[in-house]
């Protein structure tokens, strides 16, 4: 696979300014300003293949939109080198604009008041796409964004759902072999998002763009990515495959029991004492959640102990969700990848 | 009253919140009282007197013609057709005070902030810049200080009446930018009224304009003889009463509209 | 050529959302004509009391003020960048216009163009037109060759200014009313220049050179033989100026990219 996208030792410093008070301070302000600095992005490397689709995730601050900006050419890294596609984004930013589709899932690409193959319309001529490639585009996007039925409408007045399939189509009119996408579903509702989904996974088979997407919606990962990249402070925590994220930090399954009668945990512990689970109150001592620490051993193995000597109602095994896997992550602050 | 008197105090407040903002607005003001007095200057060439108004009082009308307009200037029109554009009007009807009431206050608390912070200290400057004739009879000051509140309210109600028409037309930002042209032309402000042809004149004083600029400016620069200052204070005052006619026809459709039609 | 084709695809764009308000629009037109007739009413009026102005006749200034109004009418409707600070930089529009493959300047123009304005330009050739009727002067074929470099000329004059003014917001956040104190000083450039002091002349002629916009091309119309270098300096100034302004604003851009506002 060739990489399309290579970033090594990326940074990004900010100096943020302080305004002095008063019109003498304004004054002063225009020659010589009062500085902060800070570091939002520090020390980056990673490689993205032609034709991945990769989830770049973080907390709000880590980092995640300053290096969206500087790959799509907006900002100008402080040290470090950007190659997209054979190019430096900031060196040849119109020439290389030309290559990639950016959505911001908080602000609008498209024009407020007129409809939106209007401004479809103006994109096209922008970008120079012919008439052949455009209606082509424009097929498949309809066939699974199904925006045609509101084509004539402007912008103001469709709803966020309506809007974001639109910014999408719109980001992706001139066919780019990158698309980037900071948020895109943010705010939506489950049907819009499994149909933004859906069409992603659609045009990555179709066409194999390169898709980078960063957002808060850990369903958007796990549904599209099979790579994520992990922020934290500015620094990557953890670059792999979304799998092997959730097998190396999540600690096994969770079994949880629902038992006829009242359960101490110590009855419980003594059951399963030779296996290695924990035991913790989910609720009225009826309810215990018995979480499986190694993913060798069988779950069969516990259920077999515990129905053994316990009359049991029911019981649930359940994977411990990738958000929980997360949240720990940032919790404990694993430093570059190592597991704790 | 009270709920009133803290309206007017928290514009105040807002207003001083934003005060940066003021001083490069008294140096626009300076700015066009400097173009309009090159000009002048220029017509007066070699002349004393045009309409038996010296330069120096020229000066001192064209200074304080501007700087009584940062008092009486307000954007209560846009305020009120934003307003009702987001439909905010519809709440403020059930809020336990009068709705243009409240308008008027903020706008007299906008009022005072800028006599202060903008006219006192701008008059200053402009003294020190224009050779301008400041009087010193604390019975003119008196005359001009009420004729301002005149010019004021007079304003305020024409804002109000153009605010209101928010209620009738989709977007009325083209009619409030054309009222602001109209009362800089007919109100006195870039030309004083008795400069203009006599026909134009006997349009003017059916109109409530000159009231607006042309009466404190006349006032302050010493060119109204005693009877017809007050003469053009009684119509101030008849003016100011006039107006709230129409508003409050206007006004009672309007809340009509909008309690049929939820504004 | 690719940017002139943008050019007009984003006017056919702008047309038909203005048509939505139609009512407004007249409205505006209306206003417009009111603002621009204000300044012909200040002009009567005031030389129904002399009948000269230094010099200069009625009809001269009349012919100065339809004329300024071309080049400022164009300013105005491709310009209109007042709220460039809040709404590019502030609200993070710049953004989205730096991820297409169109120079930045461009672009902002045409989103923020307001070509209703241009009927302003209408008023000023009749306005223009009316009182070189009443001075008898007749246009030669070198005049009106160099009309359209004048006017040219003097739009850039303005362009430049406010692009570099507002260049201003690349570098510091601070709301500033620079644009309109420097708006208000552009109304001394549609009188005679020689009517105001030294130290004015010199920042109407070389620091804001609003006297280019209107005074100085018209005297070359009017035949003010005196003022004939200045007119032919028009077309360089602008030049000059809206280049000067193109480099303040890609330094800006630069900077903007380095630190993210």
């Amino acid at each position: 696979m060739s990489k399309i996208i290579e970033v090594n030792n990326l940074s990004k410093d900010y100096k943020i300014t302080s305004s002095r008070s008063g019109l003498s301070g304004a004054f002063r302000d225009l020659f010589s300003r009062n500085y902060k600095h800070v570091t939002a992005v520090n020390d980056v490397s990673f490689h993205i293949n032609r034709g991945e689709i990769v989830g770049y995730i973080g907390e709000n601050g880590a980092g995640k939109s300053t290096t969206i900006k500087m790959l799509t050419g907006i900002l100008t890294p402080s040290s470090g080198s950007i190659v997209i596609n054979g190019m430096d984004p900031h060196k040849n930013r119109e020439e290389y604009v030309k290559s990639i589709g950016v959505v911001f899932g908080q602000r609008s690409q498209l024009w407020w008041d007129i409809a939106v193959q209007e401004s479809f319309r103006l994109l096209k001529k922008i970008y120079k796409v012919n008439d052949a490639d455009y209606k082509r585009n424009m097929d498949l996007i309809n066939s699974t964004l199904e925006i045609e039925g509101f084509l004539d409408q402007p912008v103001r007045k469709l709803s966020l759902g309506q809007r974001m399939r639109c910014e999408l189509a719109a980001a992706l009119i001139h066919n780019p072999q990158i698309l980037f996408l900071d948020e895109p579903t943010i705010g939506l509702d489950v049907l819009v998002k499994m149909k933004i989904r859906e069409f992603l996974k659609e045009i990555n088979k179709e066409y194999k763009t390169t898709i980078l997407l960063t957002t808060h919606d850990i369903s958007d990962i796990e549904a599209l990515c099979e790579r994520v990249i992990m922020l934290d402070e500015g620094k990557i925590i953890y670059n792999g495959e979304l799998e092997s994220l959730r097998t190396s930090y999540a600690e096994g399954k969770e079994i949880v029991f629902e038992f006829k009668e009242k359960k101490a945990k110590a009855a419980l512990e003594a059951a399963t004492s030779s296996l290695p689970v924990t035991w913790s109150h989910l609720e009225n001592d009826l309810k215990w959640i018995a979480k499986v620490h190694k993913n060798e051993i069988s779950i069969s193995d516990v259920m077999a102990a515990i129905v053994e000597k316990h009359e049991i109602l029911d019981l649930k095994v359940r994977e411990v969700a990738l958000e929980e896997v997360i949240r720990k992550i940032y919790e404990e602050g694993i430093r570059n990848g190592q597991v704790s | 009253m009270d709920k009133y008197l803290e309206i007017i105090r928290i514009r105040f407040l807002m207003m001083l919140a934003y005060r940066t903002n003021y001083y490069t607005g008294i140096i626009i003001y300076i700015i066009n009282i400097g173009a309009y007095y090159f000009l002048w200057k220029a017509i007066y060439g070699a002349r004393g007197e045009v309409e038996g108004v010296s330069m120096v009082q020229m000066t001192t009308y064209i200074a304080i013609a501007w700087m009584a307009r940062a008092f009486y200037f307000n954007n209560i029109d846009r305020e009120i057709a934003n307003d009702v554009r987001d439909g905010k009007v519809a709440t403020e009807l059930i809020r336990p005070y009068n709705y243009l009431l409240t308008k008027l206050m903020q706008a007299l608390g906008e009022g005072l902030f800028r006599i202060f912070l903008f006219s006192l200290p701008g008059m200053i400057i402009v003294a020190l810049i224009f050779p301008v004739n400041i009087p010193v009879e604390p019975e003119l000051w008196f005359y001009f200080l009420v004729s301002i509140t005149f010019s004021f309210i007079i304003n305020t109600q024409i804002n109000i009446l153009t605010g209101l028409s928010s209620f009738f037309l989709m977007n009325n930002g083209g009619l409030i930018r054309a009222k602001r042209v109209l009362i800089d032309v007919f109100s006195g402000l870039v030309i004083p009224i008795n400069l203009y042809p006599l026909w134009a004149q006997d349009i003017f004083k059916f109109l409530p304009f000159q009231s607006i600029s042309y009466t404190p400016s006349m006032i302050f620069s010493k060119a109204f003889s005693y009877g017809e200052l007050i003469n053009a204070l009684v119509m101030q005052g008849v003016w100011s009463l006039i107006l709230i006619l129409p508003i409050q026809i206007i006004w009672v459709y309007a809340k009509r509209k909008v309690i049929v039609q939820g504004g | 050529m690719h940017s002139v084709s943008v050019m007009l695809q984003y006017m056919a764009q702008y047309i038909k959302t203005r048509l939505q308000y139609r009512a407004n629009l007249v409205i505006e037109f209306v206003s417009d004509l009111m603002f621009q007739g204000l300044n012909l009413i200040f002009i009567l009026v005031v030389f129904g009391h002399t009948s000269n102005l230094n010099g200069w006749t009625r009809d001269e200034i009349i012919f100065i003020y339809g004329y300024f109004l071309i080049p400022f009418t164009l300013f105005i409707s491709f310009f209109n960048i007042w709220d460039f600070n809040d709404r590019y930089i502030v609200n993070g529009e710049l953004d989205r216009v730096l991820t297409r493959p169109v120079h930045s300047l461009f672009q902002v123009i045409l989103e923020r163009m307001e070509l209703e304005s241009l009927l302003g330009a209408i008023t000023g050739f009749i306005v223009m037109g009316f009182a070189a009727a009443r001075l008898n002067i007749s246009l030669s074929l070198t005049d009106s060759l160099l009309f359209i470099p004048f006017v040219l000329g003097g739009t850039l004059v303005y362009a430049g200014i406010f692009v570099m003014i507002a260049s201003i917001g690349f570098w510091s956040d601070a709301r500033s009313s620079i644009m309109p104190m420097i708006y208000n000083i552009g109304n001394y450039g549609r009188y005679p220049v020689d009517i105001y002091n030294k130290a004015i002349r010199f920042v109407l002629t070389w620091v804001l050179p609003f006297a280019f916009v209107g005074m100085y091309p018209s005297a070359f119309f009017l035949h003010k033989k005196e003022w004939y270098t200045y007119a032919y300096l028009t077309p360089v100034m602008g030049i000059l100026f809206f280049g000067l302004a193109i480099l303040v604003w890609n330094t800006g851009i630069k900077r903007y990219r380095g630190s993210g506002s």
